[in-house]
């Protein structure tokens, strides 16, 4: 009894007040502490919940011609999408067999991407019918997990096709994404060629991201603050190429069924006019993810139609580096424009040279160059010396890339003293080596870029730019271009000499030369032909030439492969080029009005806006050299 | 002589505004809540409706329960008594399964919950007991008695299983034997054996600390040795019976009482559901997000939220502000009940004893639910008290506050 009046009902009173009280503090406490104290870490997790951030993928820029008319363009495509953690591969057969795939396809992808949370949607097909997604539609409550997007895809509007100089975008690879997580995702798009990889920084624009709310089961149901935090994306930048479609469409048909390359450029300038490495292959095949069937067929034709030859072929110029001899010489006083060399029908220097078409008799240079005399270029090389001759070809572009902004090229084949030594030893090579040299033969090969690059110095004077495809891209806000800078490229030849060299080019074609087949009516055409030496079949064609020869506009060069002479086959196409070129109605000058319908407002870049644009052109070539 | 003029009563002296007015604002949050809870769930979308109408009903009960004779509380005990614990014998048979529980019956136009009901059966009939003039609480069989008349709905209770609500039984139990003046012995050996059980959950160590504190205490109180060897023996068999009762539970019963012991263990069941608990009130700050803006609350991240996490809902919508209220009308209800509960000893224990067990039913909800949403008691299911969606749990609680409020009208001997 005693214990219990000590702890009698006051205190049992107390007990239950002080457990009461406690209880309250320590609620009280709690709360304020979370809702206040920890408020910001709560709140971050209840938006981390609710919210989720859908990437939007910019449009790519579009790609104009020189004129702006639209080359390359952007068109909506479906692709269906499956995200694994609402989807079940019960519905596998389904759906393979709506959208026309093999069984076991849907599970192999997915299989594919078990690693990847299972609440981000995998792309499994691209390029839906609008059949297959009606069908999603009408049938949504029974395929959980199967949705789609809408993916833009390229679209090739003109009829030009310029594979190899456009390039296409490819889904990104696994190794390029873990070295450019900044940007891409899964599933994106990457330049992989062509203007499309050069430029892709320009091209790819700048994602945007859209809220929206999501339920406990990540199921949308509206959209975050009414889209106040979305950003838009920004669409790439459209460029301005500078090629001329009509020139180029020329270029592409008279490659139909001949494998080469041709490339005409602007001399003045470097402004790529027509750019072809035949045979090509259909980018349209290559907008969305391309068939393991055509990989396949392409890989394995003996046409090669992946490989950019007029970048990346590199032969023998043959006659066409003739000039150059011519060139080297005249610079460096070995002989004057009046000196004469006799052409009894071959040479001997340790064993014959011969000549071709019998003996063409005493020959200044530039009908030597118009007879295309291969004694007076043996024997010129020999008095220029190795070394000085590979000098003067360095200066117009041989031996090294000509660093077209276009990432695949060959640097070709240049000999020197040093080469040679390298290559045989000191002692090991004799002077004989260097006599078809002269006539562009033996160890020397240059690509169709480097023979363009090089007609184009000789008709502007020995004096270009940089060769180019792009012009510039157009600012979004201004809708003008803004024109990127390339190198200026001097030869350090003088202008006489130069005109020697053409006159000699204008013989070819106008004179008693190889080349009469590359005559215009009412455009005078100066060229060159040249036949390269082919120890795995039949001779390659080459031609150069350039026009307006009072004024030159255009130089182009051609190699078409096993075609023997080059002015049967090649000339024609040069020709013809020059012909798209030169004859529209308004022969195309900076002035022009670009095309209405396609551009409109845009103008021509004053060239004072050059200068104003220096930081801008500093971060382009920079990117270029990406 | 006889009073010339009749006694002019003030309002509060027969009816008390405190305890009314806490549980009359509690309900009306309430229902707020559950209508924000349950409007973007379409399974849920009735809910509001029919607590509005459950909400009419327990108004009804209230002031019928104030009005009654105040002697049939304790005349209705016994048969209220048995009826609830066969309700509770038969929900285990014929019960419905919701998750792997079997509480509610179905009567066609609702489920009803007997474990609350039975809340009524056992605090009116142990207090009747307790209050009996033959009832010593410093006799052993008194004691045991009591024990068994609170312990039997526990039993059945945890059958179910309701972890939760067992616990209100037994909380209600220890209360009102404490409440009746048992000796700290009488109720340390009263309770020890449950702490024994308990602690053998949480594994060998914590089973043989827990026999350490018992054994210093049967030293502390100085009883004979063979009563302190006795309640020892009865301790170290309890922990080990339930050990070997553990396995014979079903798997979802372990898991439950798993989850219970760890909550990290299953962080995607109930321990997701404390997490996200967590992340709504403390995202709801100072002022909350409004009313019906909660995205936890709206975007249905908190299952079942508008039964045992609807204080979620206030903290989230109306923040810390609103969370105080809530907190403070069910602490003044608590004081006030304690407050009758002392004042009542005096007049007649049956009614004391009955107000305290309202306290302790009440409180033990509070504390349990709302002790688990702010993250500072383990994760058990229980609703809380007016504000949690369903009829049996509001009927029973207005039920009780409404004999509360009876006890205070006849207080006082008046003329």
């Amino acid at each position: 009894m005693t214990s219990s009046r000590k702890f009698g009902p006051d205190i049992r009173r107390s007990i239950l007040y002080y457990v009461l009280i406690s209880f309250f503090a320590a609620v009280v406490l709690q709360l304020f502490n979370m809702q206040v104290i920890k408020h910001d870490f709560f709140d971050e997790k209840s938006a981390d919940n609710s919210i989720k951030g859908i990437v939007q993928t910019p449009l790519r820029g579009v790609f104009y011609d020189r004129n702006y008319r639209i080359v390359v363009n952007n068109k909506p495509s479906y692709t269906l999408l499956i995200t694994p953690a609402y989807y079940s591969r019960k519905l596998n057969n389904v759906i393979e067999t709506v959208i026309g795939a093999d069984p076991g396809y849907i599970d192999e992808i997915l299989t594919d991407n078990a690693q990847y949370s299972k609440y981000l949607p995998i792309r499994v097909q691209r390029d839906v019918t609008f059949q297959v997604i009606s069908w999603i539609e009408e049938n949504k409550e029974q395929l959980p997990g199967v949705s789609y997007i809408v993916d833009m895809e390229r679209e090739y509007p003109d009829s030009i096709m310029a594979a190899h100089m456009f390039g296409y975008t490819k889904e990104i690879s696994r190794k390029q994404l873990e070295m450019n997580k900044d940007y891409y995702d899964m599933g994106d798009f990457i330049g992989n060629n062509g203007i499309e990889k050069t430029y892709e920084k320009y091209l790819r624009g700048i994602k945007g991201v859209k809220y929206v709310l999501v339920d406990s089961r990540r199921k949308e149901i509206g959209r975050f603050k009414d889209g106040r935090n979305d950003k838009e994306s920004i669409k790439g930048d459209d460029l301005v190429l500078t090629i001329d479609a009509d020139a180029q469409k020329a270029a592409e048909r008279g490659f139909k069924g001949l494998k080469g390359a041709l490339v005409a450029i602007e001399p003045s300038t470097g402004e790529i006019i027509a750019f072809v490495s035949s045979p090509q292959y259909d980018l349209n095949n290559f907008t969305t993810v391309t068939p393991k069937e055509i990989w396949r067929n392409l890989n394995s034709d003996p046409d090669k139609p992946l490989y950019n030859r007029a970048t990346l072929s590199a032969n023998p110029p043959g006659s066409t580096f003739k000039p150059l001899a011519a060139i080297a010489a005249l610079e460096e006083g070995i002989i004057t424009p009046q000196s004469v060399i006799n052409c009894p029908g071959g040479f001997y220097f340790g064993r014959f040279f011969k000549c071709h078409g019998g003996a063409h008799g005493p020959l200044t240079v530039e009908h030597a160059i118009e007879k295309s005399c291969n004694t007076f270029f043996y024997q010129l090389i020999l008095r220029i010396g190795l070394d000085k001759w590979a000098d003067y070809a360095r200066r117009f572009g041989f031996g090294h890339k000509t660093g077209v902004d276009i990432s695949e090229e060959n640097r070709g084949i240049l000999p020197s003293t040093e080469y040679y030594n390298k290559r045989y030893g000191r002692n090991g090579w004799t002077k004989g080596f260097i006599v078809s040299l002269g006539i562009g033969q033996g160890e020397l090969s240059v690509t169709p870029m480097q023979l363009a690059q090089y007609v184009a110095l000789i008709a502007n004077d020995g004096k270009s730019i940089k060769p180019h495809l792009v012009k510039g891209y157009m600012d979004p806000e201004t809708n003008r271009l803004v024109p990127f800078r390339f190198d200026p490229i001097d030869t350090k030849v003088s202008r006489k000499t130069m005109e020697i060299v053409k006159h000699g080019m204008y013989l070819v074609v106008n004179g008693a030369g190889t080349a009469a087949i590359a005559k215009i009516p009412g455009i005078t055409v100066a060229g060159k032909t040249g036949t390269a030496q082919n120890p795995h079949g039949k001779d390659h064609a080459w031609f150069m030439g350039f026009a307006p020869y009072e004024n030159p506009k255009i130089a182009v060069a051609v190699l078409v492969e096993n075609a023997g002479f080059g002015a049967t086959w090649a000339a024609p196409i040069a020709k013809s080029v020059i012909q798209a070129y030169l004859n529209k109605s308004g022969t195309p000058k900076k002035t022009d009005v670009p095309n209405k319908q396609n551009a409109p407002n845009k103008p021509n870049v004053p060239k004072k806006q050059n200068n104003g644009l220096k930081g801008e052109e500093k971060i382009v070539e920079a990117s270029i050299k990406n | 002589m006889r009073p010339r003029s009749r006694i002019d009563y003030q309002l509060e002296d027969k009816f008390d505004v405190v305890l009314f007015l806490s549980v009359f604002l509690l309900t009306g949050i309430g229902l707020v809540a559950i209508y924000s809870a349950t409007l973007n769930n379409p399974s849920a979308s009735g809910n509001f409706g029919k607590q509005l109408f459950w909400v009419g009903v327990s108004t009804s009960i209230f002031f019928i329960t104030y009005f009654a004779s105040p002697r049939s509380f304790s005349l209705v005990s016994v048969p209220a008594y048995i009826v609830t614990v066969l309700l509770l014998v038969a929900v285990i048979f014929v019960g419905k399964k919701v998750y792997g529980q079997r509480c509610w019956i179905d009567i066609g136009f609702f489920n009803m919950q007997p474990s609350e009901f039975a809340k009524v059966g056992t605090v009116l009939f142990l207090s009747t007991f307790l209050s009996r003039e033959k009832t010593n609480i410093e006799s052993i069989w008194s004691i045991i008695s009591g024990f068994a008349i609170g312990f039997i709905p526990v039993v059945l209770i945890l059958m179910e299983p309701d972890m939760g609500t067992a616990l209100v039984f037994i909380s209600l139990t220890v209360v009102l034997v404490f409440w009746k003046g048992i000796s700290l012995f009488g109720l340390f050996t009263m309770i020890s054996p449950g702490l024994a059980v308990f602690s053998s959950m949480f594994g060998t160590v914590a089973f043989i600390i827990c026999l350490v504190a018992i054994a210093a205490a049967l030293f502390f109180f100085k009883k004979k040795l063979i009563i302190s060897g006795a309640i020892f023996a009865l301790n170290v068999s309890a922990g080990y019976l339930f050990n070997i009762a553990f396995k014979y539970l079903s798997p979802h019963q372990k898991q439950l009482i798993e989850t219970f012991v760890d909550p990290n263990a299953d962080p995607l069941g109930s321990g997701y559901n404390a997490i996200q608990a967590k992340v709504a009130i403390g995202s709801g700050g100072l002022l909350g997000k409004g009313y019906l803006m909660g995205n936890q609350t709206q975007l249905r991240f908190i299952p079942e939220q508008w039964t045992d996490f609807i204080f979620c809902v206030i903290g989230e919508e109306f923040g810390l502000i609103g969370s105080l209220i809530v907190v403070c009308l069910f602490f003044f209800l608590f004081f006030r009940l304690l407050k009758i509960a002392a004042s009542a000893r005096e007049k007649s224990e049956f009614n004391s004893l009955v107000t305290v067990g309202t306290l302790a039913i009440l409180f033990t909800h509070f504390a349990i639910n709302v002790g688990m949403t702010v993250g500072i008691m383990p994760i058990i299911g229980v609703p809380l008290p007016f504000l949690s969606y369903g009829g049996s749990s509001l009927m029973t609680n207005t039920f009780l506050v409404g004999i509360v409020a009876n006890i205070y009208r006849n207080r006082k001997q008046y003329t």
